[in-house]
């Protein structure tokens, strides 16, 4: 384990018993987990190299009951873990050896689904895809759509800003909600939004969205739902090189078409895709883009046409158009299917999740494919190329000694990287852990702090969700300091008029 | 009054620094636009960042645009409207509403927030800032989000700050995402629906698969003084209904087409293409019906966000109960409401309604008496109140910048 947890309060771990009693008399029932055996499902979240198990799991069903829960480890001092369904890649819901790991997986019930105002009021443990089956009868979906939606919860996905590979068109979770309720680590239940476009006063959903757990559990979520669009095509065009791909992708975007998805895959990914599917995807070619267009028949129709002739002037080697729903998923299916893929012909790999100016795209493949000859470990690559969200696949086997680390610096090595082409650390997958201790490779200080005064708002004793995001934990006493700066006017220069 | 033009990020940073020496607060503007919306400002130190005005960068490729907060609104739309792309929430004009001479500045727009017509469909200005460089009530320039459409690194601040007002920070550099304008546009035009009806008319086709991209309802009684674009397709005696689509033209017709026939028990309708369909979305956009130089001029003027569907019967309500005015935007979900003048812009009376129907309601124009009489921004309930006065408090604890401007306790 190379990223240090902070240690554990040795006072409160001495008070164990009588916390899970507590707990026990706020969540009656199963509601309250505190053997060994019965924890280890909750020791990791997707990123399992990291595995701690919690003081307590504490799975309460009503948003009472979390209220009560919050409550009493704010006035006991006792940390708390939120968690969802467990999918982030992050480390985001990485238990702590003195918290409370609070789940939110009973909370599954669609509440209300309300068509004329396009809108679903649902709990926070209803996973992804289930919003969009919820409403499919009807015509309409949930866009955002992130990889591991038959799994992750929409709790999840609004503590992560969760995206997709639909979200250069559709946004991502937070272009994509309306209300939702959380409990602050007080106890205290706010409601914020509601079926409105927008909310009064300050954006606080907007805040609360990808705050990955630390600024407060939410109990209960309304998103804004989307009618299908009438149907959706695919591209699958190869080329000879990874420029020619990156120039088709910034043409196709000049062009002003925005296509619900538009993928790029690099020669390793492909052929382990391949091998892994038999989707029929060209293994010799150096870049493989798929282009989805979706919207009314005659508009995907004439996009298809337009996006064509521009891959052809960018030089592509091949280019088959998906001509039925059941070719559309086949190309997808490679895509889809491009991390267990590359599970299979490596023991181990690091999903990194940096995003970077399109433009850049050439020179950081190239810089990636040097470091990986440095670090002597393989690199696939899959990228959402339409935002510009690379995920690099850094290829290792836990089992030979300081394999682990030798990866993880090369991760640490690409994320760099990417901010220093312009862009940033991670674009859909989180801080949480796995980030952290690279934040000060893209904010100051002044730029953390301000982010950390912002939790002091919400959890003035920094309880919940410690040591994820950021690498430095201040006190809110010490941040909410203000420096006055010597005498009066230190600006005779300044114009006045 | 002291006015501080600042050149620079530095400037800014020292001026702020100042202030928290010298207790005294600051009435942030770019080029005073919109001085004239909430409380008034408890202040008189203005500062003034109209010089940070450039291009920092633009990158049509990217649809990524930089720039300096106070650069002016009409030369960044032309910028980006040389590159055929636009901002997609379509940022009000608030000059005809407010009586103005100018549109404003980048960071006024954002700092007030007021989408428009497309907000339906592409979000609003907090959906495409992308990343800014501020400085905070503590004197201090911080950045927060990226120069990439996706990022989730570290909190997303730049939603606070958009819609704030100018109370959180001064905002030095914006990156805003743009996006191409669409090929073609259709309105769809039905005439002589009550409110009702026309909410249920924009709730269809806002359900309907069609992408729709504007759905908004001027009812006669707000057309009675219209000139211009309004003026030309309606008369005080005949509501109108509008309904945009948007895209590549074969796309774009056929949908109208298409969505005329799913409309059609609400009438026929008449469809209007490109420059005839944009001029009237300016309008709407730009609430011309409430212009300050027409006979509404002296009436106050509220924005009220709702449930859409129920538009229709909180807005009939509104009009009935204060022999006011309103017009619909966003399929119900937007309505703009002048009403007759009063010490209080009818507040109480009227916020009853809006709660009641699970809205909030801004008084935007009004004057200054007024301002100083009622709450501005919608009183919220009491712990998100606090929690907001909180998340204030961590990036202005001495409540320097736009001090009392969005909450009529500060001011004092």
């Amino acid at each position: 384990m190379t990223i240090m947890m902070p240690a554990p309060d040795q006072a409160v771990l001495a008070r164990r018993e009588a916390i899970v009693a507590a707990l026990h008399k706020l969540v009656p029932g199963e509601g309250v987990i505190s053997s060994a055996a019965e924890m280890l499902p909750y020791e990791s979240d997707g990123l399992m190299a990291y595995r701690q198990p919690p003081m307590v799991v504490v799975l309460p069903d009503t948003t009472e009951q979390v209220s009560k829960v919050l409550k009493y480890c704010h006035e006991n001092g006792i940390k708390v873990v939120p968690r969802g369904s467990g999918t982030s890649l992050s480390g985001g819901a990485l238990p702590l050896a003195d918290a409370v790991l609070l789940g939110l997986g009973k909370f599954k019930r669609v509440r209300e689904i309300d068509f004329d105002n396009r809108a679903v009021v649902v709990e926070p443990g209803v996973t992804n895809l289930a919003i969009s089956q919820a409403v499919a009868h009807a015509g309409f979906y949930y866009a955002p759509d992130p990889s591991s939606q038959i799994a992750c919860s929409i709790g999840g996905n609004v503590a992560e800003n969760s995206g997709g590979v639909h979200s250069l068109k559709y946004g991502m979770t937070t272009n994509n909600l309306l209300g939702c309720e959380i409990v602050l680590m007080s106890g205290e239940v706010i409601r914020v939004g509601g079926k409105t476009a927008e909310t009064s006063g300050y954006d606080l959903m907007g805040i609360i969205t990808g705050s990955e757990g630390l600024l407060g559990v939410i109990t209960e979520i309304t998103v804004r739902i989307l009618q299908k669009p009438e149907t959706a095509r695919a591209l699958m065009i190869g080329f000879a090189e990874v420029e020619h791909a990156g120039q088709c992708v910034a043409d196709v975007i000049s062009a002003g078409i925005i296509p619900g998805g538009m993928e790029m895959m690099d020669k390793p990914a492909i052929h382990a895709a391949e091998a892994f599917v038999h989707a029929g995807y060209p293994l010799d070619v150096e870049a493989l883009l798929i282009i989805e267009l979706d919207g009314p028949g005659v508009e995907v129709d004439e996009l298809i046409k337009r996006v064509e002739k521009i891959a052809l002037g960018c030089g592509s080697t091949t280019c088959q158009i998906s001509t039925s729903e059941q070719e559309r998923l086949l190309f997808w299916s490679g895509r889809k299917a491009a991390f267990p893929a590359v599970g299979r012909i490596s023991p181990d790999y690091l999903c990194m999740d940096g995003t970077i100016p399109r433009a850049a795209l050439p020179l950081v493949l190239r810089r990636m494919k040097e470091m990986s000859a440095k670090y002597g470990l393989g690199v696939a690559n899959v990228f959402h190329a339409g935002d510009g969200n690379l995920h690099p696949l850094i290829l290792y086997d836990a089992n030979k000694p300081g394999e682990l680390q030798l990866a993880e610096d090369f991760g640490a090595d690409i994320l760099r990287l990417c901010v220093e082409v312009g862009g940033v650390l991670t674009g859909e997958h989180g801080v949480g852990i796995e980030k952290r201790d690279l934040m000060p490779e893209m904010f100051s200080e002044v730029d953390l702090n301000q982010q950390q005064r912002i939790k002091c708002a919400f959890d003035s004793q920094g309880l919940l969700n410690p040591g994820k995001v950021f690498p430095t934990l201040h006190r809110c006493a010490e941040l909410g300091r203000v420096h006055v700066h010597g005498g009066k006017l230190a600006f005779p220069d300044l114009p006045r008029f | 009054m002291d006015i501080l033009k600042v050149r620079d990020a530095q400037d800014v940073e020292q001026a702020v620094r100042a202030a928290i020496a010298s207790e005294q607060p600051l009435e942030i503007i770019g080029h005073g636009s919109k001085r004239m919306v909430g409380q008034p400002v408890a202040t008189n130190a203005v500062l003034d960042v109209s010089a940070l005005n450039a291009v920092t960068s633009y990158e049509p490729n990217e649809l990524i645009l930089t720039v300096q907060a106070g650069a002016p609104m009409a030369d960044v739309l032309s910028l980006i409207d040389s590159k055929n792309q636009q901002f997609s929430f379509e940022p009000m004009n608030t000059s005809q509403l407010l009586g103005t001479p100018d549109i404003g500045t980048i960071g006024g727009m954002i700092s007030a927030g007021l989408a428009g017509p497309r907000r339906i469909q592409a979000g609003g200005a907090r959906d495409h800032l992308l990343g800014v460089y501020a400085v905070s009530g503590f004197g201090d320039s911080y950045k927060a989000g990226g120069r990439v459409v996706k990022n989730v690194t570290g909190y997303d601040v730049c939603k606070l700050l958009a819609g704030a007002w100018g109370t959180l920070s001064v905002m030095t550099e914006v990156t805003l995402k743009v996006m191409p304008r669409a090929e073609s546009e259709r309105t769809l035009v039905l005439r002589g629906l009550d409110d009702i009806a026309a909410n249920k008319a924009m709730t269809a086709a806002l359900g309907s698969p069609f992408d729709v991209s504007g759905a908004a309802h001027l009812p006669g009684s707000a057309l009675r003084t219209t000139q211009g674009a309004l003026g030309e397709i309606a008369s005080p005696d005949q509501s109108v209904t509008l309904i945009r689509l948007e895209g590549i033209t074969a796309s774009a017709s056929q949908r109208a087409v298409s969505l005329s026939t799913t409309l059609k028990s609400f009438g026929v309708a008449e469809i209007l293409e490109d420059a005839a369909s944009a001029v009237l979305w300016a309008a709407v956009r730009d609430v011309t019906p409430f212009a300050a130089s027409g006979p509404r001029a002296m009436w106050p003027v509220w924005r009220i966000v709702t449930p859409p569907a129920s538009g229709g019967a909180l807005g009939q309500a509104i009009a009935k109960g204060s022999q006011g005015e309103v017009i619909y935007d966003w399929g119900g979900g937007l309505i703009w409401a002048a009403l007759p003048p009063s010490a209080d812009a009818q507040a109480a009376q009227l916020r009853k309604l809006v709660n009641a129907a699970g809205g909030h309601a801004t008084l935007i124009r009004a004057p200054e008496d007024v301002r100083r009489a009622v709450d501005v921004f919608h009183p919220q309930p009491k712990g998100i109140a606090a929690l907001g006065e909180r998340v204030r408090h961590s990036f202005d604890p001495k409540t320097i910048l736009n001090r009392g401007r969005m909450s009529r306790g500060l001011g004092t």
